[in-house]
This record gives C-alpha cells, structure tokens and sequence, in this order.
C-alpha cells in the first residue's frame, strides 16, 4: 500500500494536471461556465424543498427546510457524482490506457478530486443559508472533518472497485444509475430519521452514507460532536473496503490494456 | 551488458471474450459454454535489443508487431517468460494519445507532457521549441478541435520527441502527414540516431525501413521468423508474401 502511495506522490504533477482538464474541459463553451457547479445544486435543492417541505410537509427537526436538505444533499451529490464519473472514468480514459503505461488508479483518483472541488464550491451556498437564517456556529464544526474525510475513504474504495468492474462488463454504469436513485431514497437526506418506523430504522446503521449524513446533520444542527463509536467503526469499515479493493484493482491492472 | 531491452522465452496470449454484457454472460454461463477464446499473439519471443540500435519490425497486419511494441512499452503484461527495460521509453504508439478536444494547444503540451512523465520546469524550457516544431504558431491558445488533423499530429511529435526519450518507440506514425512534416520528422529521428538513442519502428514502407534501420526483424504469426539485415530481411518477407499469393 504505501509503495502505492509513494507512486501516486511520485505522479502528482500529473494527477494535478488530469484534474485541471476534467474542471477546465467540463464547461468550456457555456456561457456561465463553472457557475453551473453552483447554480445546479442550488436549483435541485429548491425544487426539493418546494415538494418536500410545502406540499408534502416533511419535518425537519425544526430547522428550515433548505438548510437541513442542503446539509444532506452536498455530501450525496458528491457520492452520487464521484462514483458516476469514476465509474466511467478508465473507459473515458481507453485511449491512453492503450498507449502509455501509467498507475491507472490516477484517472479515478483524479475524477473524483474534481467533484470534490465542485463540491466545495457548491458548499459556498450553503454557507451563504446558514447566515442568511442565523444558524449558530460553534468550533464542533470542526468534527465535520473526519467525517468527510471517512466518507471519502469510502468514495475513494468503491469508485476503484466500480471503474474496474466497468472496464470488463460495461453493465456497470447503467446498473450504478439505478442504485444510485434507491440508494438515495434508503439515506436520509430529503427526510429526517425520525419519521421512518423504528422497526425499519435499521437499515440506516447498514447504509455508511445514512450514518455519515446523520453525523454531518447533528453536527451541524445540535452542535454535538458525532457518536465516537459510530465514527471509529465507520472508519474500520471504510478503509477495509478501501485497502480491498485497492488490492483488487491492482491485480486486475494488468489487464485493462487488453479488454478496455 | 548493454542491451537495453531482452524479451526472455516471452509469450502473449489474448482473451477473446465473447459477452460483453451480464446479460449474454450468465445464458452463456448456464449454458456451460467458455466466456471466450484465447488467442496467441506472440509465442516464445527471444529478442535483445542493445543500445544506439535502430530495429524496424516488419509483418503483415495481426503478425504481434503493435503488441510487441506494448510490451515494451508496460503497456500490457507478458503471459508468459520475462521483458526487461532499461531506461526512459516514449511511447509514440499515437500521436496526441490524451489530448482533450476542448483544452487549448498550451494547456494540452503540458497535459500530455506529465502523461509522458516531464517535469513541468522541462516543458517551460523547451515551450518555444516544442511550439516553434510543430509549426502551430497562434493556434496556441486554441482549443485542439479546432486544429487540423496535421496541427494535431505535429503538436503530438513534437511534444514526444522533446521529451529526450532513451528509448523511442514508433508505430506507423509517419504514414500520415505531408511530404515537409515527414521529412522534418525524419530529420529528427536521425538526430536521435547520431545520439545513440535505441529507436524501435514499426513500418509498412519497406523503402523506409531498408534506409532508416540498421537491423530488421520480420514476424509472422505470433514468431520471429526472421531477423538480420535490413536488406535481407525484407526480401525474404517480399518473397513469402508473393509466394502465399
């Protein structure tokens, strides 16, 4: 693992550079150009909050609506894009996989690291909410970190996993569309815990996204530090799926040249 | 010992699969029939390569020539038997591999360049003359779809080429490209010749490579059936082509 590691610093002008182009390349020719990272998560969340909250009454722990969705979506969209794009990212990528030896997992690597530059920038919004509705703001913010910093782990582990898989049966894609949408409805993020039946509430201990979204959420809105067993077994969890399938991709390398 | 590159007893087999999706795979699984075939692409390759040699591989289409030289490359792994490489290879197996259409030709020369593996201080040295090489003059700051197909193609020579490979690998590229650009990347290659740099070229034109090489090897099926003198080697593939005719 850490002569991996040692190799991706050793590309990392590279990985810097592949990066740029997947920002800089994405809005060329549009007008607005990278504003769209903002205006489109801001567009779906108020559509959301239209439905959710005004038609379908959803409660929210008593905050405003657009504030409690927001903190959810941020972190899901940045799952549910990382994973897309990464899945498609070694496909994207047949040509130079053809033609130059390099570490494969850069190209997902650096997809992925764009999403989470738009994920910050779409996150300016949010904070723009948060003062707008004069939400308090306390330094156990700063517990936001390791959460993020574990549900990256975990992006990090299934996209290499999903990238391989695509190369060989290109299912892969359009399967992860559709568990995409299921997986969305299974987090909490347009709805609070609470008002799912306690009987049913155990599939938000299996769902590592439920777990983080809960965290980010209690975090944000109470004030409290997350649950430290929760966090130390969801960080166990993530980098054993990281490290496998880390060992997984690297095993299959060989043979992306010949079925890409 | 100075070759720079030994293929050891090397073989390279191919997996033909024949579902590409779940849904022909598990019928066909069901079934008990094989996933696919496999297909021998080189078989036994005993090859040294030492430095300063220019080898010019000959064969007909589907021979293992492209696959020969990706092994080379790292591209992809033997099946069976050893490859070792020393030193820094170019691959030029195509022109403009990693160019993105909507980037400009400048954000592009260092995109590729790090693909190629150069520091970003080499590429701010040698910017004049990769640009003044190609002949793109202002098309610089304009997105790659705009350029035509010759721009493209020079743009990707003459980032390759100043990456100052020990080892240049080069797969039918000058096929392409008008008679001027052919010549200035001939000039070139010879320059890398007179400075001991091992060049491996793949090439149809035979005229080529009896002027350009100084040891030939022909591959027929998968085998290295012969390997010698340029003048040699290609009569004797002239002759079994004309012969199987």
């Amino acid at each position: 693992m850490l002569v991996y590691l040692k190799q991706i610093y050793q590309y990392r002008e590279l990985l810097w550079n592949l990066t740029a182009r997947e920002i800089k390349a994405r809005y060329k020719q549009s007008v607005l150009g990278y504003f769209w990272v903002i205006l489109n998560p801001f567009f779906q969340m108020l559509v959301m909050a239209l439905i959710f909250s005004v038609v379908m009454k959803v409660p929210s722990w008593g905050i405003p609506y657009p504030v409690f969705l927001y903190v959810g979506l941020l972190p899901w969209n940045l799952l549910a894009k990382s994973l897309e794009s990464a899945t498609n990212s070694l496909v994207n990528n047949a040509s130079l996989i053809k033609q130059i030896a390099l570490p494969r997992e850069l190209f997902v690597i650096s997809t992925i690291l764009a999403k989470i530059v738009d994920f910050f920038l779409a996150s300016s919004i949010l904070v723009l909410f948060m003062v707008f509705y004069q939400i308090p703001i306390n330094l156990t913010i700063f517990w936001l970190i390791p959460v993020f910093l574990t549900q990256l782990i975990f992006t990090f582990g299934l996209g290499l996993l999903l990238a391989a898989a695509n190369l060989f049966y290109r299912d892969i894609q359009y399967l992860l569309g559709l568990i995409i949408t299921l997986w969305m409805y299974l987090t909490p993020v347009i709805y609070p815990v609470e008002i799912v039946p306690e009987s049913y509430r155990f599939i938000f201990k299996l769902n590592p996204m439920a777990v983080f979204v809960n965290a980010y959420r209690q975090i944000v809105f109470n004030q409290t530090p997350p649950n430290f067993n929760s966090l130390g077994i969801a960080i166990l969890v993530c980098v054993i799926i990281l490290l496998v399938s880390y060992k997984i991709f690297k095993k299959l390398e060989g043979l992306f040249a010949d079925v890409v | 010992m100075n070759n720079v590159i030994e293929f050891n007893q090397l073989s390279k087999r191919y997996f033909k699969q024949n579902q590409k999706t779940f849904k022909e795979l598990l019928p066909a699984l069901f079934k008990g029939k094989s996933g696919g075939r496999f297909v021998w692409a080189l078989k036994d390759i005993d090859l040294k390569i030492a430095r300063g040699e220019t080898l010019g591989i000959i064969g007909l289409n589907g021979s293992g020539k492209t696959t020969l030289l990706k092994l080379m490359a790292g591209i992809t792994q033997p099946t069976m038997g050893k490859i070792m490489v020393k030193g820094r290879i170019s691959p030029l197996i195509e022109l403009g591999a990693g160019f993105h259409p909507e980037l400009t030709g400048r954000e592009n020369i260092y995109l590729n360049a790090s693909i190629l593996g150069i520091a970003k201080k080499a590429i701010d040295q040698n910017f004049k003359q990769i640009v003044s090489f190609a002949e793109i003059g202002e098309f610089i700051n304009t997105p790659v779809k705009f350029y035509s197909s010759g721009m493209y193609m020079r743009l990707g020579f003459s980032i390759a080429v100043n990456v100052r490979p020990e080892i240049l690998l080069v797969d039918e590229i000058l096929a392409v490209g008008d008679i001027s650009f052919k010549e200035k990347c001939f000039k070139k290659m010879n320059q890398f010749k007179k400075q001991h740099t091992t060049i491996i070229f793949i090439s149809h034109s035979m005229e080529t490579v009896v002027n350009f090489c100084s040891r030939v090897i022909l591959l027929e099926a998968g085998k290295i059936i012969a390997d010698g003198q340029p003048e040699k080697v290609v009569r004797k593939f002239i002759k079994r082509v004309a012969n199987e005719k």
